[in-house]
């Protein structure tokens, strides 16, 4: 009893947030030291499609960035790490995939800037896009390198002499055995790039308005209700990815 | 003769792991390969399965040079010490892979696949997950897997290493009876001496990267280096 108590305890504790943020969402003329707002209303998620707001664009550019970054990055992740990983040179790639973590992404981004600039990228969906596989990239090799080991390799050429070509030991034995894995590396670099702030305002200038930086600005603006709403878009694709992950990627683990 | 290895030789970095090794291996035949290990038994069954690439020396299947040719091309099957059952499988998909890897038809497969399992005593795990079956279950399966495609040569690197020895002896039965039913060609290696004796219908005794091929049994016995006269003084003296 007391165990299921505490089990609901912690569910509550972790909802509490996002059911803060549904509310403020929703609500108008908060005054302290009122408990709840005045006004009920859904005009602010009316107010999300609206041209002026921007905040439906500012959706679908980062589901767009963050997808478009995930999948492909994934994928090479998932590749290249399997070359470094049987490499000889394999510490010296892996501590070169480190490398842009010993900065700050906004100092990072402060580094690439004058190249983006030149390039003319800045300011630009592109740019934001190229600038963040300068984190997410190393991210998805460093992730993988662990899955590679003499276990994989043996699979992969047991499947070759039972006359598997490489594309299909890829298909049929390393991605298949990968999947959890995969999935949940897709799942990290969508949200490392999601949550993107420094790297996304430098090269993108501003100009490139994604869900994270709209946040930002409803905070710096004191608009509680819209920076809430902002919020609470801001965390339902992960919550869905992270429902997809346990639905997909945990039950099948835990069936085995 | 099916299979011919002129002298092999392999370098990692300075160490030298094969030197000369060269073997013949005609139609039907297994041949027991004995040695110690890092004695370069491994390596030299991958160099012929193609995994690893030999410094000099050829490999001839049938007669054609095969030296160049990737793994996938030449049907010839490696196994190794542990079943390697993939995971995401189950025993019958398991044993099917090499065969709709080809394309097979639906049907064929159904039917090759359940002979396999049935001669392998195995009917009734076709739908089990490899985590769900024993140890020497997993390696019959292994073993189902690499016979069903058929390959004109089968590598076995010490399969039975990780089994204990009731399950060990009963497998090494097994494959002594389905290599006489499917007419398998095959190099067993091993380290056990008396498996090396049991498994082969010839023995080779691999020696820091030298593999000597002895013409019969008695041969090998009769030779001080392969250790058999002085276990045979061991068993006699107690």
């Amino acid at each position: 009893m007391a165990k299921r108590l505490l089990k609901y305890a912690f569910i509550a504790l972790l909802l509490v947030p996002f059911g803060f943020l549904l509310m403020l969402s929703l609500g108008r003329g908060w005054a302290y030291p009122e408990v709840f707002p005045r006004q009920w209303t859904l005009e602010n998620w009316h107010f999300v499609w609206g041209a002026q707001a921007g905040l439906g664009r500012s959706t679908l550019l980062s589901l767009a960035i963050s997808l478009g970054i995930a999948a492909p990055v994934t994928l090479a992740g998932f590749w290249v790490s399997k070359h470094i990983a049987y490499s000889r040179r394999r510490r010296f790639w892996l501590v070169l995939a480190y490398l842009p973590y010993v900065l700050a992404p906004a100092v990072l981004a402060a580094c690439l800037q004058a190249f983006f600039f030149r390039a003319e990228l800045s300011g630009k969906v592109w740019g934001v896009v190229l600038a963040q596989l300068f984190i997410t990239f190393p991210y998805g090799v460093i992730f993988f390198s662990g899955f590679w080991n003499e276990q994989m390799r043996a699979m992969e050429q047991l499947a070759a002499t039972l006359g598997g070509r490489p594309r299909q030991a890829y298909a049929r034995v390393l991605i298949p055995v990968g999947r959890g894995a995969l999935m949940t590396c897709f799942f990290q670099i969508f949200l490392i790039s999601w949550f993107e702030y420094g790297l996304t305002m430098l090269i993108g200038v501003g100009k490139v308005q994604t869900l994270t930086l709209k946040v930002f600005q409803y905070v710096g603006e004191a608009n509680i209700f819209f920076a809430a709403l902002t919020g609470c878009l801001l965390v339902l694709p992960p919550l869905v990815l992270l429902w997809l992950n346990k639905r997909y990627v945990f039950a099948r683990a835990g069936a085995r | 003769m099916l299979l011919q290895a002129i002298d092999i030789a392999k370098h990692f970095g300075r160490e030298e792991i094969l030197r000369s090794a060269s073997l013949e291996l005609p139609q039907g035949e297994m041949l027991s390969i004995l040695g110690r290990s890092g004695s370069g038994k491994t390596t030299l069954l991958k160099i012929l399965a193609g995994l690893e690439s030999a410094d000099s020396g050829r490999v001839f299947l049938e007669g054609r040079d095969i030296s160049g040719q990737p793994p996938h091309r030449r049907n010839i099957v490696y196994l190794y010490q542990e079943p390697l059952l993939f995971p995401h499988l189950n025993a019958f998909e398991n044993v099917a892979f090499g065969l709709r890897l080809r394309r097979l038809p639906e049907g064929e497969i159904f039917q090759k696949v359940n002979r396999l399992l049935e001669s392998l005593g195995l009917p009734e795990h076709a739908a089990k997950m490899p985590h769900q079956l024993s140890g020497g279950q997993r390696q019959r399966v292994a073993f189902g897997r690499a016979l069903a495609v058929q390959p004109k040569v089968l590598l076995l690197d010490e399969p039975f290493g990780a089994l204990d020895t009731e399950t060990r002896a009963s497998m090494q039965q097994l494959l002594k009876q389905i290599a006489g039913s499917f007419h398998i060609t095959g190099l067993f290696v091993t380290h056990d001496l008396k498996e090396a004796i049991l498994m082969g219908s010839r023995i080779g005794l691999m020696q820091e990267g030298r593999l000597k091929v002895y013409e019969d049994k008695q041969a090998f016995i009769a030779d001080a280096a392969t250790g058999v006269r002085q276990e045979i003084d061991f068993w006699s003296g107690l």
